[in-house]
């Protein structure tokens, strides 16, 4: 049995700042006595994060490893991996041979006969340190350029966007950044950044820094303003308006081509929204957490709420119809008083949640509440279901405020009415 | 001859930041080779929210760019500024500036570096914004009726607070009305970003950042309020640009505010005089108690004296006018936002000189249900009341009646009453000076098992 040879491995660097990883390559041979020390470090070639994945920040960097051949006498190459003060995943170390530098040019690594001019034969963890041992046959020496990819602790990425309406408040120019963070212990010197999508990055990454780059620019990106009063959502509006209810605003953009997105999904992160004011300067207005929006998909970004389209909301029927013993239908009408105070007109959308007014008012449902629309619902409200038959969006157009005229007279009253079956 | 103040002059004017704005060579060898110039500010903008502690700070300096790249710095120590809202752009040959990335370097807190890429050598203006808290505003109002409460006089007062640790001189306000939605404070994330490093705001080291800061930074402007200080003329009170943006109304002071640290400064924004108003009187036990409560009710809208923007949150007080030129204090209540052309309503709480009285007359059960043979399991009850509302005025009133039932429940009435929800009837009285009204009215209760509904039906109207 032949005894692996100890043998004397570089660490570069010893300490934190100089380097992430020391990638001292030992070829040594064996046995023992014939082992041949190769202490030259060779240069990062390149290096490049990847932060493609939201949690994981893969680091791949390049080097021309020189190689002995393995044979019988001198056995196989053994390279040696280490580091300290950064918190790499060991299990995550790869060491991928890509080329051979042949004549001064790199060419692809051949296979023949099933086995690859270089390959890694074994990997080999020292107990207690932070370090990996790749033994690698070379059919012949050369230089030979490697991939080592590993996953890094600490440097990671986030995204942002600022969000400038127009004036009329029907376009936003959307910037999108990348932020990338990183106090992982290492500096990365010209290194390629990539978050998968947008452009790459060549930026020195040095340790305890963070860095914003402009991702991408949308220009002009459609949006839709939204009012939404939803009354188990979000409650009443104060002590003195117990009937009234917050509405919510929100911008809504659809991620795709014909809105001038569409490039890539977008990523959640901060969105800080902003309006022109007319004057040429500009006016913040919200900001919101975006959600992660896949392409095709619709994001609503949340700006706080409008207070000057105020909706009332109160039961104006709650009538109870037995069918026999305890089994009932409720027959319920909700009344909304509605004024647009806005000088422009808009679209109010009330969501009810039927299975808690069935909850609230009757009982509740064994599963989603059945339920039947009655004769004397507003022509006002159009009534779609974009969340399901239970809960029913009713959209109802608001006219500008004429102002001078009588307050009262503009008040806009629609009525949801509706008959709960089959509860018991 | 009014002696310029050397304190003042050296106080951060626009600006509570530590703004130092140096281009140094773009070499990498050189990177703490910083060759420090101080551009001129052009002016500065706050714009400050009133729901939040958020002000969003613009400033217009010209910094002198070097064709190829240039390192910009900034730095904010002993503020606190959201660093992740610094952000730098050019306000003029835009396709020939480009920010390629913003560093925070870490060895530096409160620190970044722009890196600008630049086609030319020159001079270009630029913009530097960004979030900050420590300035606040808030509205309060007075209203002050005549002696006859027919008509009153309505002030709103603007009041800005600067409690930032810096002084804003020749700044141009801006005041945000209404509740902007924030994902998190900004004062938050100025520690979150740096300031955990920064001494605290009482140790000697903190003072003298900022000192050194506000003389070195704001020399420029300090200067600049000096020299205009001798040449501006009084002037009366700032007149306020009021104007819609978006969701949100803005009010502008108009010219140049100074706000020293730890001040605050109230200003006049709105102002109705000899506005009518109405007074209503309102029982509603749910809402208010039992006591009836007193209202001033107008409407924001031109016909009051208003109407040219929405009333922010704010205290207001009412007083009333005497005989004898003096005031008397009626009360106060927190207004809430009120849209333009929305109704107004002052609370001013019960009055002593309004009686509500309730009075059951008889009480009857009948039509029994069983449960077997022996147990009682539901009954209607019945009940014979009289409301009496007494106004010990020496004018007229006009009360709104609003009375709420549990259960299922017949309601008659010779008076007549209407419905304001399932549950609630409601009925109006004018009630005459000196007078007395009565509401008398029976109730029928389903009770048990004979209760079929949850709703009050209206009978007998």
């Amino acid at each position: 049995m032949r005894r692996l040879p100890s043998f004397p491995r570089l660490r570069f660097p010893a300490r934190l700042i100089p380097a992430l990883c020391a990638l001292a390559c030992l070829v040594v041979s064996l046995p023992l006595e014939a082992r041949v020390k190769l202490a030259a470090l060779p240069e990062r070639e390149r290096v490049e994060l990847r932060l493609d994945h939201g949690h994981y920040t893969l680091v791949e960097e390049e080097r021309i490893v020189p190689l002995l051949a393995s044979n019988a006498k001198n056995g196989n190459n053994r390279v040696d991996f280490s580091w300290s003060n950064t918190s790499i995943d060991k299990d995550s170390i790869l060491f991928r041979p890509l080329a051979i530098r042949e004549n001064g040019k790199f060419r692809a690594i051949e296979s023949e006969e099933g086995r690859s001019e270089v390959e890694v034969v074994n990997v080999s963890y020292p107990p207690g340190e932070n370090a990996v041992v790749w033994e690698v046959y070379s059919k012949k020496a050369a230089a030979v350029q490697v991939r080592v990819s590993y996953l890094i602790h600490n440097l990671g990425r986030s995204f942002s966007y600022r969000a400038q309406a127009n004036a009329g408040e029907t376009e936003l120019s959307l910037a999108a950044y990348l932020h990338l963070t990183n106090y992982s212990g290492e500096d990365f010197e010209n290194a390629a950044v990539s978050a998968g999508f947008g452009p790459d990055f060549k930026k020195d990454v040095e340790n305890q820094n963070r860095i914003r780059m402009l991702l991408e620019r949308f220009p002009k990106v459609p949006i839709r303003k939204t009012f939404t009063f939803d009354w188990y959502s979000n409650g009443p509006l104060n002590a003195n308006e117990p009937f009234a209810s917050p509405i919510a605003l929100h911008y809504v953009l659809e991620n795709d081509k014909d809105s001038g997105l569409g490039a890539f999904p977008l990523q959640p992160g901060k969105a800080r929204i902003f309006v022109a004011d007319g004057r040429g300067g500009e006016a913040f207005i919200g900001e919101d957490i975006a959600p992660l929006t896949p392409l095709d998909g619709t994001a609503k970004l949340f700006l706080g709420q409008s207070r000057d389209v105020v909706c009332r909301r109160t039961i104006e029927k709650n009538d109870r119809r037995v069918i026999r013993g305890n089994l009932f239908d409720q027959e319920i009408v909700i009344k909304y008083e509605i004024e647009n105070f806005r000088d422009k007109p808009c679209t109010l959308d009330i969501l009810e949640q039927l299975n808690r007014v069935a909850a609230q008012y009757a009982r509740p449902a064994q599963g989603d509440v059945e339920w039947k629309l009655g004769a004397t619902t507003s022509e006002a409200l159009r009534i779609t279901y974009p969340e399901g038959q239970a809960t029913p969006k009713l959209s109802v157009d608001l006219p500008a405020r004429r102002r001078g005229e009588d307050a009262d007279s503009q008040k806009l009253v629609v009525r949801f009415h509706f008959t709960l079956k089959n509860l018991w | 001859m009014h002696q310029p103040r050397i304190r003042e002059r050296a106080a951060l004017v626009a600006l509570f930041a530590c703004l130092a704005v140096s281009v140094v060579t773009p070499v990498a060898s050189a990177k703490n080779v910083d060759l420090v110039t101080l551009p001129d500010r052009e002016g500065t903008e706050l714009t400050i929210y009133n729901a939040e502690d958020l002000t969003l700070v613009r400033e217009r300096r010209s910094v002198t760019l070097r064709k190829g790249e240039n390192r910009l710095q900034f730095s904010w120590a002993g503020t606190l500024i959201d660093p992740t809202s610094v952000e730098l752009r050019p306000l003029e040959k835009q396709n020939q500036v480009e920010i390629i990335d913003t560093v925070f370097p870490g060895q530096k807190p409160q620190h970044l570096i722009w890196n600008v890429q630049s086609e030319f050598d020159g001079s270009c203006l630029v913009e530097v914004c960004y979030f900050t808290s420590g300035l606040t505003w808030r509205m309060d109002y007075t209203a002050i009726a005549n002696p006859d409460e027919t008509k009153m006089d309505f002030r709103g007062f603007v009041r800005v607070y600067n409690n930032s640790g810096e002084e804003y001189e020749n700044a141009t306000v801006r005041l945000i009305v209404g509740k902007i939605q924030l994902v998190e404070k900004i004062a938050e994330l100025a520690r979150r970003s740096g300031l955990q490093t920064v001494p605290k705001a009482d140790d000697d080291r903190y003072r003298r950042l900022k000192n050194r800061a506000a003389a070195k930074v704001f020399s420029a402007a300090a200067e600049a309020a000096r020299d205009s200080a001798g040449a501006s003329e009084p002037s009366g009170a700032k007149k306020i640009v009021k104007e819609g943006v978006s969701e949100y109304f803005m009010f502008t002071v108009k010219g140049n505010e100074t706000i020293r640290n730890g001040w605050s400064k109230r200003m006049n924004a709105i102002t109705a005089l000899d506005a009518k108003f109405d007074i209503v009187y309102r029982l509603r036990d749910y809402q208010y108690g039992v006591r009836p409560q007193r209202f001033f009710i107008w409407r924001n809208d031109t016909e009051h004296e208003l109407g040219d923007s929405p009333l922010p949150n704010g205290q207001v007080r009412v007083l009333r006018k005497t005989a004898a030129d003096g005031l008397r204090y009626l009360g106060q209540q927190t207004l809430h936002y009120v849209p333009i052309d929305a109704e107004i309503e002052v609370n001013l709480g019960v009055d002593d000189l309004v009686v509500y009285e309730r009075r059951n007359l008889d009480t009857a059960r009948d039509n029994f249900l069983f449960h077997g043979n022996n147990y009682v399991s539901g009954w209607d009850e019945h009940r014979r009341a009289v409301h009496e509302i007494r106004n010990y005025r020496d004018k007229p009133i006009r009360i709104e009646v609003r009375l709420q039932y549990a259960g299922d429940v017949e309601f008659e009435s010779e008076i007549p009453v209407k419905s304001f929800d399932y549950r609630t009837i409601e009925a109006t009285f004018e009630v005459p000076s000196r007078g007395a009204e009565k509401f008398p009215h029976r109730v029928t209760i389903h009770q048990g098992s004979a209760k079929k509904q949850d709703r009050v039906r209206i009978s007998g109207n």
